[in-house]
This record gives structure tokens, C-alpha cells and sequence, in this order.
């Protein structure tokens, strides 16, 4: 089966002559389709910009990004905004919906933008909300909801549309506890149930622990990789926070 | 380098901020136009300084100048407030890196100084530019025949605007070290944080709202109609207040009510960012609209006065040109048993020799003739109608065959009528015509001829003269004259001017000591064709420039203050449209929403201006049509065109510094 995204030597500096940052250096990854990839660092180790680079809103120095076997890196403006829209979707820490819409309506854009005709909307906006457990909030605005279900419905808007990928960036950073797990339990499901490939990135031990692999950055390289295989998620939170003690004081920020 | 900043930061607003620096420019150019009024060609046609028409439009568009500056002063500090919220991270920035609150200041200062150099020298540059269009206009409008073109230029204008616009400048810059040195800088490395508030309101009761405010606008358009424009009572300021409620909840509802609508209409609510523009136009309607009334009043004024002002100036050119069939009349009122009245002799004692100044000339008389009374209904009584002032067929036939009409005929004891241009007597008079009876003239049994009838103009000048009947000569032999009248043309080619002045001063001393006046007092009085002219074109200059003047100023500041609004939530909805960016909505999408917001925006007060002010010109035109026709076609074409240009290039600019926001530069 074909890799639903390949990363190969990819590299991206920031700065110019004499001073120049290696944001990721020499990266390479490999998700197959129906994986739940992690990726954890410290804050600076470049896990945000090779996201951002994964989601066309950053391009890289070097190296090439395939989604589905289409190098994504010589894509022009346009057919960005059209991969972006079609193939990927999106959840981040702001959760980022829009506050004039509704919840439905939040969900729905994600459809309206991809010229879906307007019988199949409400069935199917109906639906994913149903997997994601906020079907019955979805007349709310955004600030009537609470954190944990923005985090959702931020989470339906970016299944509805069948991506090939979902990217989440630190999906959990601003819930609390509860609201995480309930949002991680809902990817779980999501990834289990309908298959969908997600690739989240977290500084959070808890929130990777939920994950099948993880990728560990550090300075802009990747420094080692941890699979789940038939652990729990207890026992994988413990090598996870084994890794992240290797990682040293650089992770000052984890616990 | 401190210099080097403020340029810098001046460069930079210039392309920022366009819209404030449209508004300076407007402003200075508009404001130089009409204070550089009186060196205009039509000004010296007029006579100049020295004339008494000219002084009037002078005077009042200086009374007007203050109401205007106060108007842009206060246009220009929103203006300036807007830009200084824009730029609070920036001036906080300052602050932080430990420049003083007092240099701050003087930065802002030395902006404010190189942006108000900055747009009086191009609101000049293109107010003068300006003018030489409206010298030629204004030429055209008034049928001057312009010889030569010359440059039309006022430094007496120039100084003026650069005077007023200064201290507007002082204040602003006065205005920005006051909010420099209050503000704190927590709040202004925050400011970009501040939260707005989002009230949404319920869906439903808009619909209502709507309802009611569409059927107040109704209820106020028919009481318009009914009542027509201009009964000042207790009712017309019930209509203003009715129709100013009605748009009022016409722009509060109108969002909520196109959301409802739309709704139903899922194919349309669900296509492309359709329902994002719908959500984002009824988000922040709370805030929007009591100025989307305010500027919608605002555009009524400006197109009304315009519209007005422009058709009213045709009424008065179609009626001057009947008003004055001759180039000069004379007149005189003999009292009862006086001296016949010699009028080309005095005259010509006076330095007016009518027989060598004009080419043709005649000399006619009315009289009083009394006849059996006839009776007609007036005002719901009888009143009898027993005298009327006559004019000689002979006369009559002589006048106009000077004016190249056609002469009238009557049999030997027939009668006909001249129309006078005294309406009061109208009613009883068309009474009279329409009875058609026979008249007994001392003795003699007249009967009216039909065909002689004409509304011919029997002398030159504004006041007015009553009906008369045309009798055959011998009816008016022997009888004293009531008036005796000169009229007169000058040869082609004569200098009309200097002719009007000799004759204005024989006119001073018309009448020798030795007349014998009789019982009674008498009167005289002249006018001449260029002096009819003259007084109607100074009213017309006035109503026109003074109309267009407020009309454009209404505009400009709806639509800055529009505009600035505009931009100041496209800087709110910078971070709505990075979402859309991320969820892969396209660029050329995104800017299609911005300016389908904008438009609404724009276009939404604008269409319910136009609404109101056609039906306000129709309530008008009822009422003026009474003196004359406010030729609607025309002046809403020119209006149109003129309204679409300043707002136009308000609206393009803040497309422009809309997209350049959300863009994030």
C-alpha cells in the first residue's frame, strides 16, 4: 500500500548569510494511510514549522513533501489552496472556528468551499457531529460552547470533507484535562472507526501516549521513534516520558 | 533619524491609510474650488467684485466655508483617531524601547505637519487643476461665450484654505499628543487583543423589525405624496420623524432579515462563502447600523440639494428667457389728471436719446376701460368684474411684430385679451374668457373674438403686469393714460453695457421739475434685458453653487466616515480570513467576500437614498411645478454621474486597503 505522506530530506533554514537557522534539518518520515503519528519535541525542535511546511502554509528550503504520491512542494498558489481544501484538515490549538457562525455552520463551510451540493450538507454535518458527541450543540456559537467542545467541533469540520490527512497542532494545549481526553478518545475512535490518518503534534506526553508511533525531534533532526505496538497506554506513556527525559534538559517544559 | 522616521511612517500611511489621505485631498481641493469662486470668467461677467450678485455669493459661500470646515475638522479627526488606534502596537512599541512620551509626540506632530503639507499642496495642485474644468463648465451653463480661455487662479483661496486647514492641523495635532500622553502602555501593546464584544440577536424578531420599519417608510412616502414637499406643520415633522424611524429599523433588520430569507434558500445559503459573508454582515450590524442611517440621511441631503440645485438652475434659465422680449423698457405711471407723459423727450433731456440709441423703439399706452359688470365665481362668492386695463389693437400688433409674431385680428366691435403675467387676476379673467360674454364700452356692445388671444411678453423686466383687453383704436382715444411705456431694441453690435449705463443715469432724473402731476403721486421704472439677465443668473449661481458646494461636502463625509468603518473591521476580520486561508479557501475567493461586505456597505444606504430622494423630487416637483419644472432628467444624470465618482473612488480605496489588511500587508 502506497504512503499517504513521505517526507524525504527535508530542510528548511531560516535567516540569511552569516546567521542562518536550521528550523528542520534532513527530516524524513513515512505515514501509511490509517497511522496515528505523533510528532513531540521541545519548543524550537521545529515540530510547528515541519507542520506547517506538511500544510502548505510554510514552504521548505529543500526536500520533498508527497501526499497521496503528489509532490506537494511545486505546487503554484491556486492548487495549494485547492489541495489544502480537498485533502487536508485541519485542528488547532486556537481551535480556530469562526465566531460569527454557528457550530453547524463552522462544519458546513468546510463543505460549502468544496462546492458540495447543498442537499448532501445537513445530512452529513449531522452525521460527523454525531461521531465527534456534539450533536446537540450545533445551534450554539462558538463562545457558547465550551473549550472541549470547540476543540470538536474545530475536529468535525475537519473530518466532514474525507481528508487524506488530518493535521491536528497541540489539539489539547488549551483544554483542560477532561476535554483532552474526551478529544483524544474521539481521534482514537475516528482513526479505529473510519480509518482516518491523522498526524498530531504535541509537547504533551498524555496527548501523544494516544498515538500509535511517535516521531521525537531535537534541533531541527529527528532523534528517535517509538511504536506502540501492543502496549497500553499506560506503558506507553511511560517510555514516552523515558524518551522525552533523554531528550534532556532542553524539555524543561514537559511535567 | 528622527526626521527619518516620521517621512518614513508618512510614506508608509500614505499607502495605508489611503482613505484618510483621500479625505485631506478632497477636502483641501473642494474647499480651494469654491473660495477661488470669484475669480471664475462668470464672476467677472457678472461685474466683479463690485456687484451686488457677486458680493452676495461671495458672502455666503464664506458663511458656508465655516460650516463646511467645521464639518471636515470634525471628518478629519475620526479619521485621525481611526489611523491612531491602527497604529497603537506601534506607538506602544516606541514606548517600550524607552522613547520618550514627549517624542512620541513630535513624531506624531512632524507626521501630522508632513501629511498635512503633504496633501494641501496636492489638494491645491488639483483644486486648481479643478477650476479651470468649472470656469468652463459654469461658462457653458450660463451661455457666456468665452473669447479666450485664461487661467483661473486664486491666491486669495489659497490662502484661505491653507489657513483653515492649518488650524484643522493644529487640532489634529493637538488631539494626538493628548492621546499619546493618556494612554497607557499596557493598553497599547494589548490593543490589538481588546476584545470585541459579539452580540448576536435573535434571527426572528428582525424579521418583524423589518416588517415594521419597510411599512413606516411606506406610511411616510404616502404622506410625502399626499402632502407634497413643502407644508412646515405639525404632520411634516411626524413624516420626517416616521421616515427617519423606518430607516432606522429598515438597516437594523435588514441583515437579520436577508439571513432569514437566505436560509430558507439552502441552495444559495450553502454555496461557496455565501453564508460566511450573510453571518459576517449580521455580526456586526449592531454597531453598523446607526451609522448606516445616518449616512443613508446624509446621502439623501447630498443627492436632494444636488439634484435640486442643478434642476432648479434650468427652471430659472427657462424662465428668464421669456421674461425679457426687449432689450430695454421704460415706464411710467401718470397719476390721475397729470400731464401726458413725454417720455422720449425726457429722455433724451437726460442723455438717453431713444432715437439714436435704439434701432426700434415704440411708445404704447394703457388704459382703464369700464364696462356692464359681469359676474363670476371667486372663492366660492360672487364678485363682479367691471374694469380692465386695455391696449390698443394697433398696439398690440406693433409689439409684436416687433418681437416677429404674427398680428392679431379684430373686427369692429369685437374684443380680444392679453394674457398678463400677474396671476392673481387669472381666475377671474379665464372666467371671463372662458364665458366669452359680450362687454358694453361706453355705449358700445362689444363681442369677443376667440382668435384674438396671446400671452406675448409686453415688456422687459421681473415685476408684473395684470390681463388686459385689446380693444380697436377708437375705444381708447381721449381716455387718460394708467401707464405709458417705452420699449426698445439696441442695433446689433451696440455696447449693451455702456448704452444701460446712460440710460440708468437719464433714468435719475427722468421726470422735469415743470411735470404737472396733478392730484396724485406718480412712478416710474426701467429694466433692460441684460439687467433681467443678470439678477436671474446671480440667483442661479448661487442656488447652483451653494447647492452643489453642501452637496458634495454631505457625500465626502458619508462616504470617509463610511469607508473608515469599513477598514477598521476588516482589521477585525483580518484573523477570520486566515482561517478561510488555512481551510483552503482561495485568494481571489477571499477578496470577493471582502468586497461583497464592502459593497453591501456602500451600496445599501446609497439605494435607500435613492428611494427616498426620488420620492422626495416627486413631492417637489408637485410643488415647484407650480412655478416652474425641475427638469429631472438631466440633473439626476449629472447627480448620478458626479455621486458615482466620489463614492466610487471611496469605495475602489477601501477594497484596496481592505484586502491590504486582511492580506496581513
Amino acid at each position: 500500500m502506497d504512503a499517504i505522506l513521505t517526507v524525504e530530506h527535508l530542510q528548511k533554514y531560516y535567516g540569511s548569510r552569516g546567521s542562518v537557522t536550521r528550523a528542520i534539518d534532513d527530516v524524513n518520515l513515512r505515514v501509511e494511510p490509517g497511522e496515528f503519528v505523533g510528532i513531540m519535541g521541545a519548543s524550537g525542535s521545529g515540530k510547528t514549522t515541519l507542520l506547517n511546511c506538511i500544510s502548505t502554509i510554510d514552504a521548505p528550503t529543500s526536500g520533498r513533501i508527497f501526499v497521496e504520491g503528489r509532490d506537494i512542494t511545486t505546487l503554484k498558489s491556486r492548487e495549494l489552496s485547492r489541495f489544502r481544501r480537498e485533502r487536508l484538515g485541519f485542528v488547532f490549538q486556537d481551535c480556530n472556528l469562526l465566531d460569527t457562525l454557528t457550530a453547524f455552520e463552522n462544519i458546513a463551510l468546510a463543505l460549502t468551499i468544496l462546492k458540495t451540493p447543498a442537499g448532501e450538507i445537513e445530512g452529513r454535518v449531522q452525521k460527523t457531529a454525531g461521531l465527534l458527541g456534539i450533536a446537540d450543540c450545533l445551534n450554539k456559537y462558538p463562545y457558547q460552547l465550551s473549550g472541549g467542545q470547540r476543540q470538536r467541533t474545530a475536529a468535525a469540520r475537519a473530518i466532514i470533507t474525507d481528508p487524506a490527512l488530518v493535521l491536528a497542532d497541540e489539539p489539547t494545549g488549551a483544554l483542560d484535562s477532561k476535554s483532552a481526553r474526551l478529544l483524544l478518545e474521539r481521534f482514537e475512535a475516528l482513526n479505529e472507526a473510519r480509518g482516518t490518518t491523522i498526524l498530531m503534534v504535541t509537547h504533551d506526553a498524555f496527548t501523544a501516549s494516544y498515538c500509535r508511533r511517535i516521531l521525537f525531534l531535537r534541533d531541527g533532526k529527528s532523534f528517535t521513534e517509538l511504536v506502540r505496538g501492543n502496549d497500553s497506554r499506560k506503558a506507553f506513556f511511560g517510555k514516552i516520558i523515558e524518551v522525552v527525559t533523554l531528550l534532556g534538559g532542553a524539555c524543561d517544559d514537559v511535567l | 533619524m528622527f526626521s527619518k522616521l516620521a517621512v518614513k511612517n508618512v510614506v508608509r500611511s500614505v499607502r495605508d491609510y489611503s482613505v484618510y489621505f483621500i479625505t485631506l485631498l478632497f477636502g483641501v481641493c473642494v474647499f480651494y474650488v469654491f473660495n477661488s469662486m470669484e475669480s471664475q470668467t462668470v464672476m467677472g461677467y457678472l461685474g466683479g467684485g463690485t456687484s451686488p450678485y457677486v458680493q452676495t455669493i461671495l458672502m455666503l459661500i464664506d458663511v458656508i466655508s465655516v460650516f463646511v470646515s467645521v464639518v471636515l475638522a470634525f471628518l478629519i479627526l475620526y479619521a485621525n483617531t481611526f489611523m491612531i488606534r491602527r497604529r497603537k502596537r506601534e506607538l506602544g512599541t516606541y514606548l517600550l524601547l524607552g522613547m520618550e512620551r514627549g517624542k512620541v509626540s513630535i513624531l506624531l506632530f512632524l507626521e501630522t505637519l508632513c501629511i498635512g503639507l503633504l496633501a494641501l499642496a496636492a489638494g491645491l495642485l488639483l483644486g486648481v487643476f479643478l477650476s479651470q474644468f468649472i470656469s468652463v463648465f459654469t461658462a457653458g451653463l450660463f451661455s457666456i461665450h468665452m473669447t479666450e480661455w485664461h487661467f483661473v487662479f486664486s491666491p486669495k483661496a489659497v490662502g484661505k484654505t491653507c489657513l483653515y486647514f492649518g488650524v484643522i492641523f493644529v487640532l489634529v495635532m493637538m488631539f494626538n499628543s493628548l492621546s499619546v500622553s493618556r494612554c497607557r502602555l499596557l493598553d497599547l501593546m494589548q490593543a490589538e487583543r481588546s476584545n470585541q464584544d459579539l452580540k448576536l440577536k435573535s434571527v426572528g424578531a428582525s424579521v418583524v423589525m423589518f416588517l415594521v420599519g419597510v411599512a413606516l417608510l411606506i406610511i411616510a412616502y404616502a404622506m410625502l405624496l399626499q402632502r407634497g414637499l413643502f407644508r412646515v406643520d405639525g404632520l411634516f415633522w411626524l413624516m420626517l420623524g416616521l421616515g427617519s424611524l423606518g430607516t432606522l429599523l429598515f438597516f437594523r433588520s435588514l441583515s437579520g432579515f436577508l439571513l432569514r430569507v437566505c436560509q430558507r434558500n439552502k441552495k444559495l445559503y450553502y454555496r461557496g462563502l455565501n453564508m460566511f459573508i450573510l453571518r459576517q454582515f449580521n455580526s456586526k450590524i449592531n454597531t453598523t447600523y446607526v451609522s448606516m442611517t445616518v449616512i443613508c440621511l446624509m446621502l439623501l441631503l447630498a443627492i436632494g440639494i444636488t439634484a435640486t440645485s442643478l434642476g432648479l438652475n434650468n427652471t430659472v434659465e427657462g424662465l428668464s428667457s421669456g421674461k425679457s422680449p426687449y432689450d430695454v423698457s421704460v415706464y411710467f405711471w401718470p397719476s390721475e389728471g397729470g400731464a401726458p407723459a413725454e417720455l422720449e423727450q425726457w429722455l433724451a433731456a437726460g442723455g438717453f436719446d431713444p432715437e439714436e440709441e435704439l434701432e426700434e423703439r415704440m411708445v404704447y399706452e394703457t388704459a382703464q376701460v369700464e364696462f356692464e359688470p359681469v359676474r363670476y365665481e371667486l372663492g366660492g362668492r360672487e364678485v363682479p368684474l367691471s374694469s380692465l386695463s386695455a391696449l390698443s389693437l394697433s398696439d398690440c400688433n406693433a409689439l409684436l411684430a416687433l418681437q416677429g409674431l404674427p398680428p392679431l385680428e379684430l373686427g369692429e366691435d369685437e374684443y380680444g385679451l392679453l394674457w398678463g403675467t400677474y396671476e392673481a387676476d387669472y381666475s377671474l379673467v379665464k372666467a371671463l374668457w372662458e364665458d366669452q360674454p359680450t362687454l358694453s364700452v361706453a355705449g358700445t356692445t362689444l363681442t369677443p373674438q376667440p382668435g384674438a388671444e396671446t400671452s406675448a411678453i409686453i415688456r422687459t423686466g421681473t415685476s408684473r403686469y395684470e390681463s388686459m383687453l385689446i380693444l380697436p383704436d377708437q375705444f381708447l382715444e381721449g381716455r387718460p393714460a394708467d401707464s405709458v411705456v417705452l420699449v426698445g431694441n439696441y442695433p446689433a453690435g451696440a455696447d449693451v453695457q455702456a448704452a444701460d449705463a446712460r440710460l440708468e443715469e437719464a433714468m435719475h432724473s427722468l421726470v422735469p421739475r415743470d411735470y404737472e402731476s396733478g392730484d396724485g403721486g406718480y412712478g416710474y421704472g426701467w429694466d433692460t434685458r441684460l439687467g433681467v439677465y443678470m439678477d436671474t443668473m446671480g440667483s442661479k449661481i448661487l442656488v447652483l453653487f451653494i447647492g452643489i458646494y453642501l452637496g458634495i461636502i454631505f457625500l465626502l463625509t458619508s462616504a470617509a466616515v463610511l469607508a473608515l468603518q469599513q477598514l477598521s473591521q476588516a482589521a477585525d476580520n483580518a484573523g477570520r480570513y486566515r482561517i478561510l486561508a488555512r481551510l483552503g479557501v482561495e485568494e481571489s475567493m477571499r477578496d470577493r467576500s471582502i468586497y461583497v461586505q464592502i459593497f453591501l456597505y456602500f451600496f445599501l444606504p446609497l439605494a435607500l437614498a435613492v428611494v427616498h430622494s426620488i420620492v422626495g423630487m416627486t413631492a417637489a416637483n408637485a410643488a415647484i411645478a407650480e412655478v416652474g419644472h425641475v427638469d429631472s432628467v438631466s440633473s439626476s444624470v449629472a447627480t448620478a454621474a458626479f455621486i458615482l465618482v466620489v463614492y466610487g473612488a471611496y469605495f475602489l480605496a477601501t477594497c484596496a486597503g481592505s484586502r491590504r489588511i486582511v492580506r496581513g500587508r
